[in-house]
Parts: C-alpha cells; sequence; structure tokens
C-alpha cells in the first residue's frame, strides 16, 4: 500500500500542519460493481490520500511551495498559540516521488487503447482505472503481457493483481526498468 | 403482511410504462427457490433493452454508492453494462423472497477477500433464504447465478472472442502444464481458441467460486480438465461414465479436488458459459446423478422472462 502525496519530511507531520485538505481517493476494489472484471485487480480496499497545503492568507509565505522554509502564525485573538513549521527540504514535497515519466504512461495509455479497442478520442489517463475502461481479467492479462512485450519486462503475478489505474501500470514497469538495468 | 417491506412493489399496467416513465415497475413474478445441487441462471442481453425508460427504473433500484460508481464508467455502453447488472443481481435475488423483498432493499457486503454477497437483515417473522449469488458479463450478456446457500462461481465470454496474445503463449503464461499440453493436442487453431476460451471461463469460475480472487487462488496453481467418471451401478444397471469436469492442484496431481463440481455449456448461442458450485455434502444424493444442475432463464427485469433451461439457448452441456 502506498500514500501518495505523504511528505517525507516527519517533523513537519508531527506539527499542525496549516489548512491541509485531504483528498481521499478509494482505488477500486476486487470484486468492483462492475462484477467479475476486475479480477485481476484484487487488493482489498486501498485509500490513497493526496494532501495538498493551503495556506491561510494570514500566514505571510515566505516563499513558494518549493522553497517553504517556514511559516509562522500571529497569535489569534482566541488565544491559539503560534505554529511554527520547520525548514522544509527545497524540492516540493506534496508529489510522488516515483511517479513514472509521461511517457512511460503514454505508452501504456496507447497499449490499454489497443486491447480494449477504445476509440482515439476515448480520454485515457493516467488516473484511468482499468475496469471502468471495461477491461475484464482476461483483457488485463492481455495488458501485462503486452507491457511486457513493449518494456522488455517480466511482471510477477503479485504486482500484477496491484495494477489498478494506467498510472499503477507506468510505476511498476520504471520500476521494473531500472532494477533491469541497475 | 404489512410489516414486509412492500413499498416499492407497485403493480401497473404495462400500457401505462411508456407514458410514466418514474413509475413504479410491475413485480417481479416469484421464483422458486434452487433445490440443494441446483444453479439458476439469470440472464440480460442488453440490445434486447430499447425503452430508455426502463434504463431509469434500473437506476431507482441501486443504491447512491451503486448510481456512483455506474457513472464512472467510461461512456455510456459501459455505464449502461454496468447499470445492467446490478439491476440484474437485484431483481434476480428479490424473485426468491417471495414478494417480501424489493430489488430497491437488498444490501451488499464484500467477504474479507472482496467478493460481494448480500448482506441480510433480520426480520421478525421471517427468516430471509441465504441465497449466494455470482455475476459475469461482457459486452454483449450479464449473468447471474443463484444457489441456495452454496459458493457459486460463473463466468461468460463471448464465443468469438478473439485475444491479441498468442494462444500458446497465453496458456504457458497463466495456465497449468496440463493444460498448455491439452492445447498443444489441438491442431486446428480455431478448435484452439474455443478451448483456451472455455478452460479460461471454467478457471475464472473457480477462482470466483472459491471467492479468494485472482491473488489467492493463481491461475497456475490448478488444473482443470476431464476426468472420465466411474460408472454407478443403480438396480442392477450401468449408467453411462460421461467424462466429468475436475480440479485438482498443480502440486497434488491426482487427488481431485471433489468439493468442487463444474457445468461448462453454450448460452444463447453466443457465449461459453462456466459454472462451478461446491457440492452440497449435506444432501447427498443416494445413488441417482450427482452432477449440477441447471435452471437457465432470459429476462429483461419488469418486461419479460422466459425459460430457456430445454432450448436451444442453453446447449453442449458438460458436467
Amino acid at each position: 500500500m502506498r500514500k501518495r502525496g505523504t511528505p517525507p519530511n516527519r517533523a513537519l507531520r508531527a506539527r499542525r500542519p496549516p489548512e491541509i485538505s485531504p483528498t481521499v481517493r478509494s482505488l477500486p476494489l476486487a470484486f468492483s460493481l462492475s462484477s467479475d472484471r476486475s479480477m485481476a485487480s484484487i487488493s482489498g480496499t486501498v485509500t490513497a490520500t493526496s494532501v495538498r497545503p493551503r495556506l491561510t492568507s494570514r500566514a505571510p509565505v515566505v516563499k513558494g511551495f518549493s522553497g517553504l522554509k517556514s511559516v509562522s502564525f500571529s497569535i489569534q485573538r482566541n488565544g491559539f498559540p503560534s505554529v511554527r513549521l520547520q525548514a522544509a527540504p527545497r524540492r516540493l514535497r506534496f508529489q510522488v516521488s516515483c511517479a513514472a515519466k509521461p511517457e512511460t504512461v503514454q505508452k501504456v495509455c496507447e497499449i490499454v487503447k489497443k486491447q480494449l479497442a477504445l476509440s482515439d478520442d476515448t480520454p485515457v489517463s493516467g488516473e484511468s482505472k482499468f475496469s471502468t475502461l471495461g477491461a475484464d481479467s482476461l483483457d488485463t492479462v492481455e495488458i501485462v503481457m503486452g507491457l511486457e512485450e513493449a518494456f522488455g519486462i517480466s511482471v510477477e503475478e503479485e504486482s500484477a493483481q496491484s495494477i489498478t489505474t494506467v498510472q499503477d501500470a507506468a510505476d511498476l514497469i520504471e520500476k521494473l526498468v531500472e532494477a533491469k538495468s541497475s | 403482511m404489512s410489516w414486509l417491506l412492500r413499498r416499492n412493489m407497485l403493480p401497473l399496467h404495462s400500457n401505462s410504462l411508456a407514458r410514466r416513465p418514474f413509475a413504479s415497475p410491475l413485480p417481479l413474478p416469484p421464483a422458486s427457490l434452487p433445490s440443494p445441487r441446483e444453479t439458476h441462471i439469470w440472464y440480460v442481453v442488453p440490445d434486447e433493452l430499447k425503452d430508455a425508460s426502463l434504463l431509469y427504473q434500473y437506476m431507482e433500484l441501486l443504491s447512491p454508492c451503486e448510481r456512483q460508481s455506474v457513472l464512472r464508467m467510461n461512456g455510456e455502453r459501459l455505464q449502461k453494462g454496468a447499470l445492467l447488472a446490478r439491476a440484474l443481481v437485484r431483481t434476480t435475488l428479490a424473485r426468491y423472497t417471495d414478494g417480501r423483498l424489493s430489488p430497491k432493499s437488498f444490501k451488499f457486503q464484500k467477504n474479507r477477500f472482496g467478493k460481494p454477497e448480500v448482506e441480510w437483515d433480520k426480520y421478525d417473522l421471517w427468516a430471509p433464504p441465504p441465497l449466494q449469488f455470482n455475476i459475469s458479463h461482457t459486452s454483449t450478456m450479464i449473468a447471474c447465478g443463484v444457489t441456495l446457500d452454496l459458493p457459486i462461481g460463473i463466468d461468460i465470454e463471448e464465443k468469438q472472442r478473439k485475444t491479441s496474445n498468442n494462444i500458446l503463449s497465453l496458456a504457458h503464461r497463466y495456465f497449468s502444464p496440463v493444460e498448455v499440453a491439452y492445447l498443444k493436442t489441438l491442431a486446428d487453431p480455431e478448435c484452439r481458441q474455443s478451448e483456451f476460451i472455455r478452460l479460461w471461463t471454467l478457471k475464472e469460475a473457480y477462482v470466483k467460486a472459491l471467492g479468494r480472487g485472482f491473488s489467492g487462488t493463481p491461475f497456475k496453481d490448478f488444473t482443470i480438465r476431464l476426468e472420465a467418471s466411474n460408472s454407478k451401478q443403480v438396480t442392477g444397471e450401468l449408467k453411462s461414465d460421461a467424462p466429468s469436469i475436475v480440479v485438482e492442484a498443480v502440486d497434488d496431481p491426482g487427488i481431485l479436488m471433489n468439493r468442487w463440481q463444474f457445468a461448462l455449456f453454450e448460452l444463447n448461442n453466443s457465449h461459453y458459459t462456466a459454472v462451478c458450485m461446491e457440492r452440497d455434502v449435506k444432501n447427498p444424493a443416494d445413488g441417482e446423478n450427482n452432477s449440477l444442475k441447471l435452471e437457465v432463464w432470459r429476462t429483461l427485469p419488469f418486461v419479460e422472462d422466459e425459460c430457456v433451461t430445454e432450448t436451444d439457448a442453453v446447449k453442449n452441456i458438460i458436467r
């Protein structure tokens, strides 16, 4: 199970963050409502939380998110103490650190579209779930085989079961390609 | 009968359905419960649905969560399929409650591996039948299998389904060695393709009956094949020994997992259909044929039901 966008800085998480608005997305379950079709994606319930911080207008921002050093809140009338955040690393913290390259995602979209015989104007992106695109279990194994062929990799059965979106597939491919070349 | 839920079951004249698209649907004719070794199958052909107001009626049956899932499907065709699948499950189960439960009132949960099952409420003066179900669909058919208290799995595939990858490549990757060897014996490519699809449906049905999911029951770990059955002697007569479908673990060949019984047949001349059901050990058959019994209906819920068990719509049955 992987939590997307979880800030790696543990000290930051221990303190109360300013105005975080979490968006919770549920990934498809084994037997989704498109019935047996998502047989291959058996992994139980996985909740992905992407956290996007939103600073209030009262908090003076030293720099943008990428260079966030510290934020301090003035003491409010109702007496809340000020909150200081630790200095953060310079790179963008609230992004998935191991997201696949756009070209990989694009290639996966092409293979998926071909296997499912989707028209060119059908929107398929990283977020697209195989089950909502109409893939049944045979489609999913064919897609996995197509990906193995296209990228010269070998996907373990257990890993194949955890793939539910195009992004999942792309991420796994890059991980395997990297492991193969190292 | 006032304590029972009948709110959603108002009878209406069929010709008024067109004028009142949001009116309550016709009541579903009640069906007798499946007997111990029986699977009941209800199937819908989406292309037969011409009346758009019916889609609204089906939508009314779904829970809010189900509706959202339907609408998340990519495109109208997939949405219609997802909607029909839920409507089929709900209406089918309702038939077996003798008018006491409406399709809308059913609640579903998932077992610890994710297999959907009915979540039954407690009623004071009535015990709901312990129905178990499973669904499968393609773009051209949706099927729902129902049993009384026995785990069931069903899978359908279009007979004409072509694979992108070579059949033997797929088989080498996903099937057991015995199954690969069997497919290799088939020289004719069309024969090989259809046997692959039939074997796929059987393996899917088995995994779904077990309810542990693809990862809990990897295809490679078990073999499904035909086994010559022992003839039974009944009152001095020898019964014919038609081969039966059996399943065994790859690691334990020869030890048949007798707990499971199968049926493989053609449905509506368009689909290979496999059913896997747990054998009813509580009610063992004395001397008679112990194989899986089938009753099949073609349906368009609230419009038409037709029992097709003894017709051409169900043929080439292997058990």
